[in-house]
């Protein structure tokens, strides 16, 4: 074969190969972009039958065309990547075919070069050189330029300096947070956390009125209790679209402000499902006397000037709780506690945290040996230590504030864990629900569950409302409205009295007053003493799950609708602003 | 015709490629609302010691063997079978990892984070194309980098680069060497590699830009002669430094340089330089002088100016970082905040970042340290660069032939056979029609 008809069969198979591969090409070309128009996973018809599964979330045979249906997608673009991978080896085939061939025919046609010699050469050169000098110049201007503009555009919102500077959660206020804490005389005079400054129930004032103060609608669902500071009561409600928390005037139950725990970050835009019963807003807020604090089941938290304004928020979640979360928070000086117990196993992530309460910063973080709870730590000063207490199946553990070492441990709950446990005469009270009343020693070391119990009672325990004890005495009541008071030394009962009415709320003492608050909204007063006496019985128009609040000489009931000041005096009620 | 035909088969080469590396496009996971958790992501195992050291041998017999066809054999069918079997073993089968452009980077990283350990190979690999092109100039570029390799194979029809444009230009690929080892050794990461233009292709994976980025430097790769490595690859910078000192330098002619210019148009990379020029007036030569002080003068000016340039860049440059790129959204999501979707990588970062904000806040404080320094430094060495590029513009060389710049030079072995000395040396020409030296 000579030259010229090998260069023409050479050029007739490179053509062959290159229109085969523009044609592979464009196939691919084309299936690719109706796959990427069609994506199964945005299929209206997947999407619609989404839909009604949100409407009818148990309807098997949606659920079950759903599954056909993403299988089937899932096949096909299985399929389609199979094809994808064929076409490009058919491709490549026939590039390969096109490269020789076309390689092949250029060597049959190559020319080669003809110079002249150069005569301006060192001209030339310095042309060259000067020509290279600017344009070198000029690329140093640019990447200087680009450089600048960089660091001009992409600013930073970090602070220059060293991180002490730095805002531990940034949130709206801009000034320093106010990092001291009210005096202790400040946290008894009010009712900072759930059942009081320190967790026992017993109000620092003696006597409150009974007396309707005043009644203001709850805007929004939820079983925490009041908090009360100064002259403003918190309370927090949502549902799953919306967590607020609300603030009242204590003299007048005006609505002062209301605002929304949202923007979280890390907070996923769709709240978890949480029962019913026990709604977002099952714990009770807590303040430091400058700040006020709220946590929510989907594991959001935070904490708002007295004002309303936004201090820090941070996510907790998600927080694994079969019933909803509901332990409430607790606030000792400067300190934020939230017991975060989870799971139905002790290792699924239970935790104690402190967190310092001005800017949210974690102080500490524990795991925790134990399943989810819905009982709230108290603080204890006992055997020179400053001890959180908290309760959980199966341990009753006590941390130290400062570093949150564990001080003692004792394997005493071997049910769900509702009840809170409270600190009078020098024992710390705790129910395991329904099973034992214990009272416990809290100077021990270590494994204190042989050798810490004072005493213990196994009859007619309660299971969800939390003990209430003052001094030598100690009283509890059950769902069922049994009431019994014991010695706080040595677990002696000296009474017991059936109410006759459900209770869920966890009782108070006032002075030498027992205050129990029925499920349907019988307020009964009770002597707190070693005699049984009825003092008084009233009645309010309400359901009422949450405890009582007592503070300045007055008792903030949350109902379901309604949020009810009782105090010395009758007053018209108050008009929203 | 033929230009477009190999127009056509380098686009299809493409197509192919890209197809291949866009069709790893992940299904979407279904949407679990019943409890079921995703099987938490597992890392592959590394590369089994043995095979790391295999792979290290195999670096080593390139090199030797690519040593040994440019300066014995003179052979470029030889080294254009060496390349394919580096584009073969290095690119498509290791998928460009380990890979001797990158690993300056661990280098750096090493040398700057005490809990990070260089790799023996990652060592070899830096360290051993270095001291060949202290020998023996670019043989790694001839016929080892399987990034070359690929490129090569895209030329159809070489364009001059206007000399003065490649000599501004030459100065990128050390920039560029800069960046990544700041980079590197602040912990950042290792982005030559990430904006390595042709490994997604090895690995038939990757991001939309960076696929695009390859294509289009294969697309240039066409008309322009190995862009990457001539305008932007570091490891080739430092390689282009090395082979300046190199003890043997390839020579076009295996003889006597006959001037005859055919060797000047053999070069697709605008790597051949031309006799010194012998008509530079006095004059000129004294304004050359003059010039020269006065850059030697400015040299440390331009190391300063770049210095304060870069230190401009530091707050930026540290986002890149991804502690204090966590740290900005972080901040940022407390003044302006965004709602991310459920489970995307920044929700869950917030998340993590909320959990302890503190630590997070303090490390980025700590690197934004580190970076005021390493951008300073990098800032620093821009300037140095380009003021010893000017200082180099302004020798006047001393060559009698045409000769390969020793730094430019890839070692293809083209322009041996544009020769005719080595035509003859090859019994390609009659002994007879040797030409005489001018």
């Amino acid at each position: 074969m000579n030259t010229a008809r090998l260069h023409r069969a050479l050029l007739l198979t490179a053509w062959i190969a290159g229109v085969y591969c523009l044609l592979v090409c464009a196939v691919m070309v084309y299936e690719h972009f109706a796959a990427a128009s069609n994506d199964p996973w945005k299929s209206p018809q997947l999407l619609a039958l989404k839909e009604k599964l949100a409407a009818q979330p148990k309807s098997a045979a949606l659920q079950n065309e759903i599954r056909r249906l993403d299988q089937e997608f899932r096949r096909n673009f299985r399929q389609r990547l199979a094809l994808d991978k064929s076409g490009a080896w058919l491709l490549l085939g026939g590039t390969l075919a096109l490269v020789l061939a076309a390689g092949k025919a250029a060597a049959l046609q190559k020319k080669l070069p003809l110079p002249q010699p150069k005569t301006d050469a060192g001209e030339s050169f310095l042309k060259l050189a000067a020509r290279a000098r600017r344009a070198l110049a000029g690329l140093a201007v640019a990447v200087a330029g680009l450089l600048l503009t960089i660091g001009l555009v992409n600013t930073s919102v970090l602070p220059a300096n060293q991180a002490a500077k730095l805002p531990g959660q940034a949130g709206a206020a801009e000034a320093a947070p106010d990092e001291s804490a009210p005096a202790p005389a400040e946290f008894q005079a009010n009712w900072p956390r759930f059942r009081g400054w320190d967790g026992s129930g017993v109000a620092g004032q003696t006597n409150c009125g009974t007396n309707l103060a005043w009644r203001s609608p709850i805007p929004a669902p939820g079983h925490s209790s009041p908090v009360v500071w100064g002259d403003r009561v918190f309370i927090s409600g949502g549902t799953a679209a919306k967590r607020e928390v609300f603030c009242y005037s204590v003299s007048s139950g005006a609505l002062l402000w209301r605002q929304a725990v949202e923007n979280v970050p890390g907070s996923p835009p769709k709240a978890p499902e949480v029962p019913e019963d026990t709604t977002y807003a099952a714990s009770t807020m807590a303040t430091d006397g400058r700040r006020v604090f709220a946590i929510f089941a989907n594991g959001d938290l935070g904490a708002f000037n007295f004002d309303g304004a936004v201090v820090w928020s941070k996510y907790l979640g998600p927080l694994k709780n079969p019933y909803g979360y509901a332990a409430s928070l607790a606030v000792w000086g400067t300190n934020l506690l939230i017991q975060l117990d989870q799971g139905e196993t002790p290792a699924e992530g239970s935790k104690l945290i402190s967190l310092q309460a001005a800017s949210g910063r974690v102080l500490w973080e524990r795991s925790r040996p134990v399943s989810a709870s819905w009982a709230t730590p108290i603080v204890i000063e006992a055997a020179g230590k400053t001890q959180i207490i908290t309760l959980s199946k199966p341990f009753v553990i006590a941390y130290t504030l400062a570093g949150g070492e564990e001080l003692w441990r004792a394997e005493l709950l071997d049910n769900e864990v509702v009840p809170s446990p409270v600190f009078t005469g020098g024992l710390v009270f705790l129910l395991n629900p329904a099973s034992k009343l214990i009272a416990l020693r809290p100077d021990g070391a270590g494994d204190v569950t042989k050798t810490g119990v004072a005493w213990a009672n196994e009859e007619n325990v309660p299971d969800i409302v939390s003990p209430a004890g003052r001094g030598e005495l100690v009283f509890t009541a059950t769902s069922m409205g049994l009431v019994k008071c014991f010695q706080a030394a040595d677990g002696k009962k000296n009474w017991e009295t059936n109410l006759d009415t459900e209770v869920m709320a966890s009782p108070g003492i006032v002075g030498d007053r027992l205050v129990i608050l029925g499920e349907n909204g019988s307020l009964m007063m009770l002597r707190a003493a070693r005699e049984c006496q009825e003092i008084g019985r009233s009645q309010l128009p309400d359901k009422f799950l949450a405890s009582p609040a007592f503070a300045g000489g007055r008792m903030f009931l949350r109902g379901t609708t309604n949020l009810y000041c009782l105090g010395p005096e009758a007053a018209p009620p108050a008009k929203q602003p | 015709m033929l230009r477009r035909l190999k127009f056509i088969a380098a686009l299809g080469v493409m197509l192919h490629l890209g197809w291949l590396a866009s069709a790893e496009q992940r299904f979407p996971p279904p949407d679990f609302e019943s409890g079921y958790r995703m099987p938490a992501t597992s890392t592959p195992a590394a590369r089994q010691l043995w095979l790391q050291y295999a792979d290290a041998g195999v670096l080593l017999a390139a090199l030797g063997t690519a040593v040994w066809l440019i300066y014995k054999q003179r052979s470029r069918r030889g080294l254009f079978w060496l390349s394919l079997f580096s584009l073969a073993y290095f690119g498509f089968y290791r998928k460009g990892c380990i890979c001797a452009i990158g690993s300056p980077q661990n280098i750096a990283c090493a040398l700057f984070s005490p809990d990070y350990a260089v790799p023996v190979t990652a060592l070899l690999f830096c360290f051993a194309p270095i001291v060949v092109a202290l020998f023996a100039g670019r043989a790694f570029c001839a016929g080892v980098c399987p990034h070359g390799a690929l490129q090569d194979f895209m030329l159809i029809k070489p364009v001059t680069v206007p000399p003065w444009l490649e000599q501004a230009l030459s100065v990128v690929p050390y920039i560029f060497l800069g960046a990544g080892l700041i980079y590197a050794g602040t912990g950042t990461g290792f982005v030559i590699c990430r904006y390595d233009p042709f490994v997604p292709f090895f690995r038939l994976s990757g991001g939309s830009f960076i696929l695009t980025v390859g294509a289009a430097f294969l697309l240039a790769g066409m008309f322009v002669g190995r862009p990457y490595c001539r305008f932007l690859c570091p490891y080739g910078g430092l390689l282009r430094l090395a082979s300046l000192a190199s003890k043997w330098r390839v020579r076009v002619t295996p003889d006597s340089c006959t001037q005859c210019r055919l060797c000047e148009q053999s070069c697709p990379f605008g790597a051949m330089r031309e006799p010194a020029p012998a008509g530079i007036s006095p004059p000129g030569l004294g304004a050359a002088r003059k010039r020269l002080g006065w850059l030697l003068a400015l040299l440390p000016v331009l190391v300063a100016a770049g210095g304060w340039a870069g230190s401009k860049l530091s707050p930026a440059a540290a986002q890149l970082h991804p502690t204090v790129a966590l740290a900005e959204r972080f901040v940022r999501q407390q003044s302006a905040p965004v709602q991310y979707g459920l489970m995307t990588p920044e929700a869950l970062s917030l998340q993590r970042a909320a959990g302890n904000p503190e630590a997070i806040l303090t490390a980025a404080a700590d690197l934004r340290h580190r970076f005021d320094l390493a951008c300073w430094l990098f800032g620093g060495w821009t300037g140095l660069v380009i003021g010893l590029k000017l200082v180099a513009l302004s020798l006047v060389p001393s060559r009698t032939d045409y000769e390969p710049d020793r730094g430019a030079c890839l070692a293809c072995a083209r322009c041996f056979t544009a020769c005719p000395n080595e035509r003859v040396r090859l019994g390609w020409l009659p002994a007879a029609e040797k030409p005489a030296p001018l």
